[in-house]
């Protein structure tokens, strides 16, 4: 039964590339027919349909409104799959082990974060330092600029006297 | 780290969802109960296939052709609600 637009509920299946995979990792050297592929996929349309519906019945009997994993394991047992019951708590078990781990490493994240009067204080405070800092190396470098003048102009007065002695010793040496 | 990025599962989990919702009797279902029966399809799929391979084996094939799988469907009582599947 075809559907004349592309997006109708009913054309949903589980993609094709995923079970080619799990039926591969199951029978790793055996070939699969198209059809028989094709199959499968549409099988496991039904069998979600099959489970899903049987877990909504035992949810309206139960005092909740949302599907719980329970009433999904409820309805395995009672559709006659209880074998699967033990991989599917295992499953179960890591998703909460992830969920918790996602919780632990968000609530870290959190902990790092600043609130924003703080940043904007430690930001006043690195500009007052900067500031500080610019202004004690201009002062050093003025420093230093008054006492290279001075000792040039004190270079030139000695060489001035220097020069004229400089004569006086020279002649006496020949 | 390596734990928090291994996928639980091989069938996508929004697919399963979006086939859950198709039933419009059907109510809202957790994360987790999305979860379990994604598992249960896995496992289903896996059941099957084996089941189909059997068949393909008693035939002398070494192919699983469409028929193995209509055998595996008529050999176990559970597998009864897929009887006309694909007709």
């Amino acid at each position: 039964m075809a559907s004349a637009s592309g997006n109708s509920d009913d054309d949903l299946t589980i993609p094709r590339a995923a079970i080619n995979k799990i039926i591969k990792q199951i029978l790793p050297n055996v070939r699969v027919a198209n059809d028989a592929r094709e199959m499968v996929v549409n099988c496991c349309t039904e069998f979600i349909h099959l489970v899903s519906s049987e877990a909504n019945e035992i949810c309206n009997r139960s005092d909740k409104k949302t599907i719980s994993p329970e009433h999904i394991m409820q309805a395995l047992v009672s559709l006659g799959f209880g074998s699967y019951i033990t991989e599917v708590k295992e499953v179960l078990r890591e998703c909460k082990t992830v969920a918790l781990e996602r919780r632990k490493a968000n609530a870290r994240l959190e902990n790092l974060g600043i609130p924003e009067e703080e940043l904007l204080r430690q930001q006043q405070e690195l500009f007052a330092k900067a500031r500080q800092q610019q202004a004690e190396l201009a002062q050093q470098e003025w420093l230093q600029m008054q006492q290279a003048a001075q000792q040039a102009q004190l270079a030139a007065t000695t060489a001035n006297k220097a020069g004229s002695s400089q004569d006086e010793e020279e002649e006496e040496d020949t | 780290r390596p734990g928090l990025q291994h996928k639980l599962l091989r069938l996508p989990l929004s697919r399963i969802k979006g086939l859950m919702k198709a039933d419009p009797d059907v109510s809202l279902a957790s994360q987790e109960a999305v979860f379990a029966i994604g598992k249960a399809t896995e496992l289903f799929v896996e059941v099957i296939a084996k089941d189909a391979y059997s068949f393909a084996l008693r035939g002398k094939r070494k192919t699983i052709q469409r028929k193995d799988v209509d055998n595996a469907v008529d050999a176990t009582d559970e597998f009864a609600f897929l009887e006309g599947t694909l007709d």
